[in-house]
C-alpha cells in the first residue's frame, strides 16, 4: 500500500468510497504496481477479495504481498480473498475433453466466441459467499481485482464481450453490493486510425464505464533513474457534470512501495 | 440552436448524442428527459447502460410520475432472468407494445441509454431500420439516444447519424466547467444547419448555452453582405471617375 497515493485519491483502508469502478491502463510501461497497492489496501480493509490473476501465479503476488505487509496465503485461508488462479488452472480447462462445472469459468478458453458469463457467475458467487472473520465479524464490501483484463483480447474474446463482462460486474459489485473494482488492462501505441478491435478500444470502454481512471506510461522524454514514469488520474464524476479534473504526477517504484510525487520535484531534480 | 432543438423536439424526430471519453454526454441526455417532463410528456427510457437512481437523479421530482424506466441495466443481455428489458427486444412490435400498454392520451418520447449497447450485439442496418419504423409508425413523437462514438467503427456511427434528424456532437472546451456542443439539424426540405456553442448542465439539469462559437449559415451571410459592400463601392468609385 502506497501513502502517497493514497493521499493523492484521499482515501485509507478506513476511509475509502464505496460503489467505485477504477481503471488501471498503462502504455509502454508497467502498471501492475498499482494492482499489488489496491490488493493490500482492500485486505487491510477487512474487505472479502475476489482477485483474478490472470497472468501471474499466486506465489508471485503472496511475494509481493509479502513485501507490502499483507499475507495472501493467510487471507486465502481465513476465505477473506478469492483467488483465480488463471494459469494453472487454464491448463486444466484446455486439456478436459468436454467443459465441466469446475471449469465453466474458463469456458472462454475453448469457446471464445461465447462470451464471460462463465467467469461472471464465478466472480457473483465468489462475494455472495457468506463468511466471517475468526471473531464472527462479517468482511467489509467486496472488492473485485483483475489482472489484466486485455489478456483475454489475445485469447480470441471480442471487445464487445469483456466490456458486457465489466457492465455486469459493475453492476453488481458497485450498483447492488456497494462494493469496488479494480481492473487493469495494457493499451497498444497510439494510432491516429484506430478504428479497430485491440486493446486501446477496450480501455475507451473501460473509461466510459469507470468513476476512477489511473493511467501510466512511461516519461516522454526517455528513461530517468529516479523517475520511472507518470502516471495521470481522471476523476471521472457521476456523468452529469462537464468537470472532470485530471492531474499527471511522476513516480518512482521501490522495493516496499513508490512515491509519487508533482511534475517536476523529484529529488533528482530539486 | 441547442436550446431550440431542446425546446422543440419536433415530431417524428430523431436526436442523436454523440459523446466520447473526452466528454461525457448522458448529462445532456438527461437535460432533454427534463425538459420533455416538464412540457407534460410520456418519457420511455430504455436503461441499459445506468441504474435508474443514476438516470433519475437531478431530475425534476414533480414530473418524475411521468417518467417510464424500462430496466435494462442491471441485466440487459437476460444473463441473470432480471431485466424486465433486453437489449434483444429494441424492436418496433415490443416498443409499440409497450407504449399501448401504458395508456399514454399523447405519443411519448422515447430515450435509447445508450444506443453502443445495442449496436454491440445487433447489425447497426437492422437497428437502423427498427429505428426508422418506429419514427414514421406515428406511436412516438421522438426518439433521443446517446451513442458512444468512440466505441463504433466511423461507418457504424455515420449510418446512425445519416439516420437522425439532428445530431449533436459534445466535446470538452478549454474551460473546465463548459463544453462544445456541435449540432447539426437537418430540416424536411433537406437544409443542413451547423452550429458550435460553449453550454453547461446544472446540477438540476437545466441546459444553459454560453455563448456562440461559430454558425455556419450565419458566417455565409455576412460574407455574402461583404461581398456586395465592395462591390458597391467600387462601382460608385468609377460613377465618380466618369462624372470627374
Amino acid at each position: 500500500m502506497f501513502p502517497e497515493l493514497n493521499n493523492i485519491l484521499n482515501s485509507t483502508p478506513d476511509s475509502f468510497k464505496s460503489s467505485d469502478f477504477i481503471l488501471v491502463s498503462d502504455r509502454q510501461a508497467d502498471a501492475s504496481f498499482l494492482i499489488h497497492h489496491y490488493l493490500s489496501f482492500y485486505l487491510r480493509a477487512g474487505c472479502k477479495v475476489c482477485f483474478l490473476g490472470l497472468v501471474q501465479s499466486f506465489s508471485h503476488y503472496s511475494a509481493v504481498g509479502q513485501r507490502l505487509g499483507v499475507s495472501l496465503a493467510q487471507a486465502r485461508e481465513k476465505g477473506q480473498l478469492v483467488f483465480l488462479e488463471g494459469l494453472k488452472d487454464s491448463i486444466g480447462a484446455i486439456l478436459q475433453e468436454e467443459s465441466s462445472q469446475g471449469t465453466q469459468h474458463l469456458s472462454y478458453l475453448r469457446s471464445p466466441g461465447a462470451g464471460l458469463k462463465g467467469l461472471f457467475r464465478f466472480v457473483e458467487s465468489s462475494v455472495r459467499q457468506n463468511g466471517d472473520h475468526d471473531d464472527g465479524e462479517s468482511w467489509g464490501p467486496p472488492v473485485l481485482l483483475i489482472d489484466d483484463l486485455s489478456v483475454l483480447l489475445s485469447l480470441g474474446v471480442t471487445v464487445g464481450a469483456i466490456l458486457d463482462f465489466t457492465l455486469y460486474c459493475q453492476a453488481t459489485m458497485c450498483t447492488e453490493l456497494q462494493g469496488n473494482m479494480v481492473i487493469l488492462v495494457r493499451c497498444e501505441e497510439e494510432d491516429a486510425d484506430d478504428d479497430e478491435e485491440g486493446a486501446n478500444l477496450l480501455q475507451r470502454g473501460l473509461v466510459h464505464q469507470c468513476n476512477l481512471a489511473l493511467h501510466v506510461e512511461g516519461l516522454p522524454t526517455g528513461y530517468c533513474r529516479d523517475i520511472h514514469g507518470q502516471m495521470q488520474v481522471w476523476w471521472r464524476q457521476s456523468g452529469e457534470t462537464m468537470y472532470n479534473p485530471r492531474k499527471t504526477f511522476h513516480f518512482k517504484v521501490h522495493d516496499k512501495g513508490a512515491s509519487f510525487f508533482a511534475r517536476g520535484t523529484s529529488s533528482a531534480v530539486l | 440552436m441547442l436550446l431550440d432543438v431542446l425546446q422543440g423536439a419536433e415530431p417524428g424526430g430523431f436526436i442523436l448524442i454523440q459523446d466520447t471519453v473526452k466528454c461525457t454526454g448522458r448529462g445532456i441526455l438527461k437535460c432533454f428527459i427534463n425538459a420533455a417532463l416538464k412540457r407534460g410528456e410520456d418519457v420511455h427510457v430504455l436503461g441499459f447502460e445506468a441504474s435508474e437512481t443514476e438516470v433519475c437523479a437531478g431530475l425534476d421530482r414533480s414530473c418524475v410520475q411521468k417518467l417510464h424506466f424500462h430496466k435494462g441495466f442491471p441485466d440487459p443481455l437476460g444473463w441473470m432472468c432480471r431485466s424486465s428489458f433486453t437489449v434483444d427486444q429494441l424492436t418496433s412490435q415490443h416498443i409499440t407494445k409497450l407504449i399501448k400498454d401504458s395508456q399514454h392520451a399523447k405519443a411519448p418520447v422515447l430515450v435509447i441509454d445508450s444506443l453502443s449497447l445495442v449496436l454491440r450485439h445487433h447489425d447497426p442496418v437492422v437497428i437502423s431500420q427498427r429505428l426508422q419504423v418506429l419514427r414514421k409508425g406515428g406511436d412516438i413523437k421522438t426518439i433521443i439516444s446517446l451513442l458512444h462514438s468512440d466505441l463504433h467503427l466511423h461507418g457504424v456511427v455515420g449510418i446512425v447519424s445519416h439516420l437522425a434528424s439532428t445530431v449533436i456532437s459534445v466535446a470538452p472546451a478549454n474551460n473546465e466547467h463548459h463544453a462544445v456542443a456541435t449540432t447539426t439539424r437537418r430540416s424536411k426540405s433537406g437544409k443542413v444547419m451547423q452550429e458550435e456553442e460553449y453550454f453547461n448542465v446544472s446540477e438540476d439539469m437545466t441546459l444553459s448555452v454560453q455563448a456562440k462559437l461559430r454558425q455556419h449559415g450565419h458566417v455565409q451571410k455576412e460574407q455574402k453582405v461583404a461581398e456586395v459592400s465592395n462591390a458597391a463601392l467600387i462601382l460608385n468609385d468609377l460613377r465618380w471617375r466618369f462624372l470627374l
